[in-house]
């Protein structure tokens, strides 16, 4: 893939990425969790101007490739309006109008959450890799993504080592999620294999 | 006043705004995905499927607001409506998005030649796996083997005998032979493949969706059996 195609599919992990974490602030009414869907559209903003910054430069110098242009840009479209999508459903959280017991109810009926796990520097997962710590097996919890340092790393290998500090973003059932925090903090510190 | 023939001629006037939403926020997700695989695999089935639940999100949304504004009576009230309606319109949105992707179909196949290949790169990914006679989830509703909850990947198309089911419900059995599109991570999709292939049987979630249990009593009788294996 080159550098346009790139950038589009990391702009459509992204909204789909928004619109779980979205739904999930609305679940537990949390702000923290709305902030970073705000946090997201603005690094979707930045990188949607790249890529037409892109696709006029190819425009310009490569006119054969006009259907490639079109095509990325009507994808560009929607995504974007699907990120706008997420960030107003934050944006309700945000306002303290998520509080209503039937927004809560509504969306938790689906099978699957979303939970935010930070690790702590005696958690057991603390250097090893995802390979390693098998959260899937473990907690029935996968791992979406991770933040470390204000950068999101979506979908990491197996060989990828989680360090102390790191917050892990992952999707299952909700009867996973105590199970999944408890690694994380060093509440648990027994991997059963 | 409305009187009942203004009423009736809503859609889905008769679900609860719980009901409405729920309905709502789910379609606006598996829509999405439905819309890319439309794209993936070139399918004009699916888009019509896209489509068609497009047009069922607009009538909704249209309920959902009727039924607000009706149980509205105190500003407290509205005000905590306000942000109800304002993820109806989120997922509403949604969809009318995906409605969008789907449109590039429009365009012949030679037009849009990246868009598969690129698709096929997601974080989160759309596969198709075979359903073979070995498998020991062969019988079971989609529902009963909580296939979303054990291994993360939602089935959003299925064909049998019958033909295509798009978004199936949980009362969907499955079957030998059966191809299913699923949409999960590259790991809940190496594990789906273990099971649909039989190479693994399948495992059971101990508590039975059946049973009325809280959340936190769930957690607490799984950690329980946990400290019994260990």
């Amino acid at each position: 893939m080159n550098g346009l195609e790139e950038m589009l599919l990391e702009l459509k992990d992204t909204s789909e990425f928004m619109v779980d974490l979205a739904y999930s602030s609305l679940i537990y009414d949390n702000e923290e969790i709305a902030q970073e869907v705000i946090f997201l559209a603005d690094t979707m903003e930045e990188l949607s101007a790249r890529i037409q910054d892109t696709v006029i430069e190819i425009g310009m110098n490569k006119p054969e490739e006009i259907a490639r242009i079109v095509v990325a840009t009507r994808l560009q479209t929607s995504i974007m309006s699907i990120a706008e999508a997420a960030k107003s459903i934050a944006d309700v959280v945000l306002r303290g109008l998520g509080k209503h017991p039937v927004i809560a109810m509504s969306i938790k009926e689906s099978e699957t959450t979303i939970s935010l796990a930070k690790v702590t520097d005696d958690s057991v997962l603390c250097g090893k890799t995802f390979g390693e710590a098998r959260l899937s097996t473990q907690c029935g919890m996968f791992v979406i993504a991770v933040k470390r340092n204000r950068e999101y790393i979506f979908g990491p290998g197996k060989t990828m080592m989680i360090e102390a500090g790191d917050i892990l973003i992952a999707k299952g059932p909700e009867d996973g999620v105590s199970c999944f925090k408890d690694l994380a903090d060093g509440t648990d510190k027994e991997l059963s294999f | 006043m409305a009187d009942s023939d203004d009423y009736a001629s809503l859609d889905h006037v008769e679900m609860t705004v719980r009901e409405l939403l729920t309905e709502m926020k789910d379609t606006s997700e598996v829509i999405v995905d439905l819309a890319y695989a439309a794209l993936m695999y070139n399918s004009e089935d699916m888009a019509e499927k896209v489509n068609e639940l497009e047009k069922e999100m607009d009538d909704l949304k249209f309920a959902i607001r009727f039924k607000v504004l009706m149980s509205s009576r105190t500003k407290e009230d509205a005000k905590q409506l306000s942000g109800l309606l304002q993820v109806a319109s989120a997922a509403d949105k949604i969809s009318d998005s995906a409605a969008d992707i789907v449109d590039l179909l429009d365009l012949p196949l030679e037009r849009r030649p990246f868009v598969s290949a690129m698709l096929y790169e997601s974080d989160e990914k759309i596969r198709t796996t075979r359903i073979r006679p070995e498998s020991s989830i062969i019988g079971y509703t989609i529902g009963k083997l909580g296939i979303e909850a054990s291994t993360g990947c939602r089935i959003i198309a299925l064909k049998n005998r019958q033909g295509w089911i798009y978004d199936p419900e949980d009362d969907v059995k499955i079957r030998a032979g059966d191809d299913i599109i699923v949409r999960g991570t590259e790991d809940g999709y190496k594990q789906l493949v273990e099971y649909a292939t039989g190479r693994k049987p399948w495992e059971f979630p101990e508590i039975s969706e059946d049973d009325e249990v809280t959340p936190q009593e769930e957690a607490a009788s799984i950690n329980d059996a946990e400290e019994e294996d260990g």
